[in-house]
């Protein structure tokens, strides 16, 4: 069966004063998926994100929403979509339950039920009375969080969501957009600069450097990928002893220590062979692969431009 | 759109900004009025001092004598005709006053609230819209606001439209309160009435030269009504300009500050190049529409009622095509 | 919720004023610009400029006098209507049988410039040519706006505007001489309305325009001046009307003996 994509960027591509600062981004993402979008500053997230809402017209590419087009059939695209970009900018001399009764009233399809529903969601119901100026940053996240998905839309979008809350927020928020995504079926996308979050939260994650997507995997592959270290005496002759029984290719990490994704290959067996062979070993464990690891090896530090 | 224009109307009430503005309306209308009452008191005691005290208060006497010298005047062979028309309209001036005994030195709440307009129009009402418009957009923008508002299943000329008509809704009422405080404000100081008077009106231009060989006596409320409208007119056209600098300049200050040096700048071009024909069509030199009603004005050559307001007409509709076309347009990077 | 009910309210008040204010914008463009907006009055008076048969023709058995000039000219603050065109007569008859023919070609307001241009119109020659007398009232007007500016201004300002109006009383004279070298031409001076008590200045410009004046007119030789200023010095209360810048009734009256019995001679004489 195949599904409709949510989101589609074809060729995606923006120059700004004569700068290219989008190269071509090409993106499918379908129901209940978790996406995440992961770069360093200046990457180009939020200007990705503003052109997918409209905000900013694209130099070239298109972006289509369920199948609408934003260039050519934008009201019918944007009412699938829900949003915050990056701080969620309220009217502050209104109250938060007014800010949300004036976004309501542009979409027909929201009820005065919905709205009371979405604020116990995010968990303002004490405070949704008040004016937005005596809000704590905290609370405009998550009213943020309120407006956007007061219209229960397919396609939810959040520029650095987590900003702002406390841990016990995050991981409230966390739950709060599994259940949207798996029950629902919204299909979500996050950029954020917050490895640990995206990782924890996302299915799949693209890392966006300098304006072109330069890798995309499933979360759970890097998880599962499994490296060892090694420490001992003569990393030479064990790199060559990995190389020639089990053809796996080990590298150098440090003066005595090696480290080599073994895959299934028995460890102990290895093991054996290397005090067999002579080399000592004084130390050996396993070491998870993170996001962190895979975000820095490919975006080499900070450069932005 | 509706539901648009309700949402803009009650963020300007709750921006306060309505109130605010209607504030600095009482407070200018207090000081004018009692600032005229002081005049008037003044005036009087300066003619007594001149002509004794009677004569100020026996202005029925007068008004017979000048209505005498104007029945011979227009009995006279060698009577202009064009000033025919004039001499009518005032002696049926004199002759209401006569008839309802009104001492023409006196102020009524009518005439003030007249008065107040025709002196308000060319720049402290367009000050007051200013206030107004340059905030719809620029606000927004400024507050960030704006990446909210338009990341909605509306297309942003919908969005605009419903600013622009809740801008002429606003319009609406400080026009309308403009003249109900004066009214009642002035009524307090020079009495309720007076709004039967005849005034004088139909003052044309020909051939660069004030004509006024058509000219009528309309009632006070008649005429005001005019001026009002006409002040109507100007904020409407104040207003499509103002919200096109603030959708193009992004700041409610800097705006402010634009629109406020043209319209000072006006008043200066008019005074110091009046002989070169393109400011003629710069529209704030346009803007005292309401001294084509008074004929109080220096006809400047080819400017007249039908000119000015095509002038601004055509600011006015320029003005919000430019506003649309740049608006739906542009990328917002705020 | 009362902003909404405050929503409600605005919108009844902006349809409704809306709709009052287009109306009256409407109305305020077809008053400044239509050819012909709904006149108060019809005309009863039929105008003639210039229309022979109404003017008095010259004969031997009548003296015709053209009154030319400014509100004074006119006959304005004689509460009994009267005026030069009426005292005058009047005041001729003392000295003749003759029938005394009044043509007032007054204007209120009329300044020396005016004056000219109303000669200039050609619309008087006629008058002109058949008058014994010509009346002249001017300067009135002209001097006024002068006498109520500061010191400084005051003295260069007179010098401006008497300086162009000497010249156009000169302009004037011409014009009158060209068409008529024989009618006696009376002018007269200006007096001083105001109560109060004028500076010293005041008065010395004011005789010094006199003085002008008459200096001008009196090159020709069948000109005469008559002076007003010491008639009515002391005799404001009596002679000046209620609005306190023309003369009354008994002004004119005076005014009118006086100029008769300046031209007696010439009255009985012919």
């Amino acid at each position: 069966m195949q599904l409709t994509p949510v989101l589609e960027l074809n060729n995606l591509k923006k120059t700004l004063k004569g700068k290219e600062i989008i190269k071509g981004i090409d993106l499918t993402l379908y129901p209940s998926q978790i996406f995440g979008f992961l770069g360093p500053n200046g990457a180009g997230k939020t200007t990705t994100i503003r052109m997918i809402v409209g905000l900013i017209k694209p130099s070239k590419g298109s972006v289509t929403i369920c199948g609408y087009s934003v260039a050519h059939d934008f009201v019918k695209a944007l009412s699938n979509v829900g949003c915050i970009i990056e701080s969620p900018d309220m009217y502050k001399y209104l109250t938060g339950m007014e800010n949300l009764l004036q976004f309501a009233a542009m979409n027909k399809s929201i009820t005065p039920q919905r709205i009371k529903d979405v604020v116990e969601m995010v968990g303002l119901q004490h405070r949704v009375n008040d004016k937005v100026s005596t809000y704590s940053l905290g609370m405009r996240q998550r009213l943020g969080i309120a407006q956007a998905i007061m219209s229960k839309p397919k396609l939810l979008i959040l520029d650095e969501p987590t900003n702002g809350l406390d841990p016990a927020g995050i991981t409230e928020f966390r739950n709060l957009i599994r259940k949207l995504a798996y029950e629902e079926g919204m299909t979500v996308f996050v950029s954020s600069h917050l490895l640990l979050e995206i990782q924890q939260m996302c299915d799949i994650v693209s890392i966006i450097k300098q304006g072109s997507v330069i890798k995309t995997v499933n979360v759970q592959d890097i998880l599962h990928d499994a490296r060892i270290e090694w420490q001992l005496d003569d990393p030479e002759k064990a790199i060559a002893l990995l190389h020639d029984h089990w053809n796996i290719e080990a590298v150098q990490l440090k003066k005595n220590t090696i480290s080599a994704d073994i895959s299934q290959h028995p460890l102990d067996r290895m093991n054996e062979l290397f005090i067999r062979e002579g080399i000592a070993l004084t130390y050996c464990s396993t070491k998870q692969t993170t996001l962190e690891d895979l975000f820095l090896d490919l975006t080499e530090g900070d450069q932005i431009v | 759109m509706f539901s648009l224009i309700e949402n803009e109307v009650i963020k300007m009430i709750s921006k306060k900004r309505l109130m605010f503005v209607l504030a600095i309306l009482v407070v200018l209308i207090s000081v004018f009025a009692y600032g005229q009452n002081q005049t008037l008191v003044r005036t009087k005691a300066q003619l007594s001092q001149r002509i004794g005290i009677t004569a100020t208060n026996d202005w029925r006497k007068l008004a017979d004598q000048q209505l005498i010298d104007m029945k011979n005047r227009l009995d006279s062979p060698y009577m202009d005709q064009k000033s025919q028309a004039s001499t009518r309209v005032k002696m049926e001036q004199l002759q209401y006053n006569l008839d309802n005994n009104i001492n023409p030195l006196e102020q009524s709440a009518a005439k003030f609230t007249t008065t107040f307009m025709q002196q308000a129009i060319f720049l402290f009402l367009p000050l007051l819209i200013i206030m107004l418009a340059a905030d719809m957009m620029s606000g927004e923008s400024s507050s960030g606001t704006i990446k909210l508002l338009l990341v909605r299943n509306v297309p942003r000329w919908k969005i605009l439209l419903s600013k622009y008509l809740t801008l002429v809704i606003l319009e609406v009422m400080v026009v309308f309160f403009a003249f109900v405080l004066a009214a009642i404000i002035s009524g307090f100081f020079f009495g309720f009435g007076g709004w039967l008077a005849p005034v004088a009106t139909g003052f044309k231009v020909f051939a660069g030269k004030l004509d006024s060989s058509s000219v009528l006596n309309v009632p006070q409320w008649q005429y005001s009504l005019m001026v009002y409208s006409l002040a109507f007119f100007v904020a409407i056209v104040v207003g499509s300009i103002s919200l096109m600098i603030s959708i193009l300049v992004k700041s409610t200050a800097a705006s402010i500050g634009i629109i406020m040096s043209t319209l000072v700048a006006g008043n200066f071009i008019s005074f110091f190049l009046s002989d070169w024909k393109i400011t003629r069509y710069m529209f704030m030199v346009n803007l005292r529409l309401t001294d084509y009603l008074s004929g109080s004005f220096q006809p400047i050559e080819g400017m007249n009622m039908l000119f000015s307001v095509t002038v601004l007409l055509g600011w006015a509709i320029a003005s919000v095509i430019i506003s649309f076309m740049y608006f739906t347009k542009q990328d917002i990077l705020v | 919720m009362f902003k909404k009910s405050m929503w409600y309210s605005i919108l009844t008040v902006a349809c409704v004023g809306f709709i009052l204010l287009a109306i009256g914008f409407y109305q305020a463009i077809i008053v400044t610009t239509a050819i012909n907006p709904q006149p108060s009055v019809k005309a009863p008076i039929s105008l003639t400029t210039g229309d022979s048969t109404k003017l008095p023709s010259k004969n031997a058995n009548s003296f015709q006098v053209l009154i030319l000039g400014d509100s004074i000219a006119k006959g304005t603050g004689d509460e009994k209507g009267k005026g030069f065109s009426d005292y005058l007569p009047e005041s001729f008859k003392n000295d003749t049988s003759k029938e005394i023919l009044i043509n007032n070609a007054g204007i209120d307001g009329q300044e020396s410039l005016g004056l000219l241009e109303q000669l200039q119109s050609k619309k008087l020659d006629k008058a002109i040519i058949d008058s014994d007398f010509i009346l002249v009232s001017i300067g009135g007007n002209d001097i006024r706006s002068i006498l109520s500016l500061n010191a400084l201004a005051k003295e260069d300002q007179f010098k401006v505007r008497q300086d162009s109006y000497l010249a156009n009383l000169k302009q004037t004279m011409h014009l009158l001489r060209t068409d008529n070298p024989n009618s006696i031409v009376i002018f007269l001076g200006l007096y001083n309305p105001y109560e109060t008590v004028n500076s010293a200045e005041d008065t010395r410009l004011l005789n010094t325009w006199n003085y002008n004046t008459q200096q001008l007119i009196e090159e020709d030789g069948k000109t005469l001046f008559i002076p007003t200023y010491d008639l009515l010095k002391f005799n404001l209360g009596r002679y000046i009307a209620k609005d306190g810048l023309h003369p009354n009734s008994a002004g004119y009256q005076a005014l009118s003996n006086r100029i008769s019995k300046s031209v007696e001679t010439i009255i009985t004489g012919s």
